[in-house]
């Protein structure tokens, strides 16, 4: 069989999640239930693949960025223009063209306090005949930054990568080299994580839902919502030391002291969670907000399961898959999740998914503060990288959270690739706009509510 | 009475979002900075004060010179956060050396990122140095 056979072959035996390239390999990257692996083939020579997104476009990005940043070339790849600007230059936008169709351009710069991408809409009257959403401004380069970084240290620089995912990264990050270096965190550390992971996706759900609720013009719902993150930000400066959670999880353990004050937090853990309570119970019983998150960007099955589409977004179309309770890691192997579903796929479904993991993790959080009673933490494990690659999986707060490390002699990065839930699931924001409306853009918009950092990287 | 009321148009040039994270807060009510009659506005033509964050990418660069170019005189250019005071994590990365850096801001507010006390003092700093503009008669 050829590479391309085997990688179309395998994508009905595993979950494809990716594809990367380096200067050497084309790498396939799959999820199983043994945990992530890829198929890789040689470039050598001339550099040439046939393009697997014509028969599977979840590998669109993909191939566009190997293409761009690494001259693979591709044969038949269906949409040919470079992923990202090239010298400035953005590539044109695709639209669509007919009678009465008339195309506007919203960005880079937003009119909120939001990232920079660009967005083409093609519309006819008010429906939305195509939207290209155009990323890749915020691209700083980070891959090619590591390259040749002391692979343990770098993990401040992968905190930093995104702001709304840096635990989540962090965590997958650590995995990677600890696996290398044939390192196994403690219990207690796995406990830590946990915390830090879930109380990520908490503040990360909460905004999600206020901004749903922004996106249908309900001012109460928003600011309910806008001061529940808030506490949830100072519950983890609290804990961990940033409101962000930037380095509380780093290779070896835990990046510094953290959970102090175990008392005083379960005593706002409490309070919190009682508050977080009310705010979703009321929320979800405001009927005249909630009709309009019905219907609102809906997305199909198939389409979901065409692009690979992660997290809550997929989960809210009737997919199954959540990390933690589908290979389990550190502490998820004891506290597994009630894995939060829905079927109809729309705005209203995304809020849904996103309401119940919000509150399973404040379930979860309760659960590990409690089994770590007044355990002490350990401090940082050696880690010594040993030359290989390891490729991690976390579920984030959107969804899977790759991280494919390479690590060469004296424990330095050689490559590094993040596939982020985000990068995965923003092709489908375009496509759920097909057939709404222009003024419901925003609202569909933050029913995903997507990173651009990570994405762009 | 209403000296150091200030619009303010943010704008980012590829930071990691955490800094937004931290701008947004400024509207919640812990922070509430209407109080201070200060108001985070939709468009640059409305904006006294222009916050700035991330190092600056190439596909940034353009539209970050325009929408500057689009903002009454005087007016003041604030950097948020180490990306953008050019003391971040990507300095030797193919990006720019920080956005407030190359658009020349007048007030630097440092943190990885900072927090919205930091930068709510950094606002206030902008806010009078716009009203000594103002008074000068400049621009």
């Amino acid at each position: 069989m050829t590479f391309y056979e085997d990688v179309r072959a395998e994508c009905a035996d595993g979950v494809p999640a990716g594809a990367y390239a380096d200067a050497d390999f084309a790498h396939y990257v799959y999820l199983s239930r043994d945990g992530p692996y890829a198929l890789s083939c040689s470039l050598d020579g001339e550099r040439r693949l046939k393009a697997v997104s014509k028969a599977v476009p979840l590998f669109s990005w993909d191939e566009r960025e190997m293409a761009q940043d690494w001259a693979v070339r591709f044969d038949g790849l269906p949409d040919d223009r470079p992923l990202r600007a090239q010298h400035g230059e953005m590539p044109a936008a695709r639209i669509a063209s007919g009678d009465g169709i008339m195309r506007f351009v919203v960005g880079p710069v937003h009119a909120g306090i939001i990232e920079c991408g660009r967005f083409t809409f093609s519309s006819g009257g008010e429906t939305v005949v195509h939207l290209d959403a155009q990323l890749g401004y915020a691209h700083r380069g980070v891959e090619r930054a590591l390259v040749g970084a002391p692979a343990v240290q770098a993990a401040s620089k992968v905190a930093r990568i995104c702001g709304g995912c840096s635990a989540a990264r962090s965590y997958a990050y650590a995995l990677a080299l600890e696996a290398l270096a044939g390192v196994e965190p403690e219990p207690e550390i796995d406990l830590a994580r946990l915390i830090a992971a879930e109380l990520e996706r908490a503040y990360n759900h909460l905004a999600d839902l206020a901004a749903s609720a922004s996106g249908a013009g309900y001012a109460v719902g928003f600011a309910r919502g806008m001061a529940l993150k808030e506490r949830a930000m100072r519950l983890s400066r609290f804990a961990y030391g940033h409101r962000l959670l930037f380095d509380a999880i780093a290779p070896g353990g835990l990046g510094r002291r953290v959970l102090e004050d175990r008392v005083q937090l379960g005593t706002e853990l409490a309070e919190f969670d009682r508050d977080v309570h009310a705010y979703v119970k009321s929320l979800f019983a405001n009927t005249s907000m909630t009709s309009r998150w019905e219907r609102a960007g809906v997305v199909a099955p198939e389409t979901l399961q065409a692009f690979g589409a992660v997290g809550p977004a997929v989960r809210a179309g009737g997919g199954s898959i959540d990390v933690r309770a589908f290979v389990p890691y550190g502490a998820y192997r004891r506290f597994s999740p009630t894995v939060a579903r829905a079927a109809a796929s729309d705005a209203f479904a995304r809020a849904e998914v996103k309401r119940d993991e919000l509150l399973e993790s404040l379930l979860l959080i309760r659960r590990a503060l409690h089994e770590l009673g007044n355990a002490s933490l350990p401090p940082p494990q050696f880690v010594e990288p040993q030359p290989g690659m390891a490729l991690k999986v976390v579920e984030g707060p959107r969804g899977t959270e790759f991280v494919a490390v390479h690590v060469g002699q004296g424990s330095r990065i050689e490559r590094i690739h993040v596939i982020s839930a985000s990068y995965r699931n923003w092709p489908l924001v375009a496509r759920a706009m097909d057939n709404n409306i222009v003024p419901d853009f925003p609202l569909v918009n933050k029913s995903f509510n997507l990173c651009y950092a990570c994405a762009d990287r | 009475m209403f000296r150091t009321s200030i619009g303010i148009r943010h704008l980012v040039c590829g930071s990691c979002n955490g800094c937004e994270h931290e701008m947004n807060a400024l509207n919640n009510t812990f922070y509430d900075i209407t109080q201070d009659g200060w108001d985070l506005v939709a468009s640059p033509r409305h904006a006294d004060v222009v916050t700035v964050t991330g190092p600056m990418t190439d596909a940034m660069r353009m539209a970050a010179k325009s929408t500057l170019e689009a903002v009454p005189q005087p007016s003041v250019v604030v950097a948020i956060g180490d990306c953008a005071t050019g003391e971040g994590p990507w300095q030797s990365a193919p990006a720019g050396a920080g956005a407030g850096i190359e658009l020349g801001a007048d007030v630097l507010v440092r943190g990885c990122p900072p927090a919205p006390d930091e930068i709510r003092a950094g606002l206030r700093a902008a806010a009078e140095l716009l009203d000594s503009r103002r008074s000068r008669g400049h621009g």
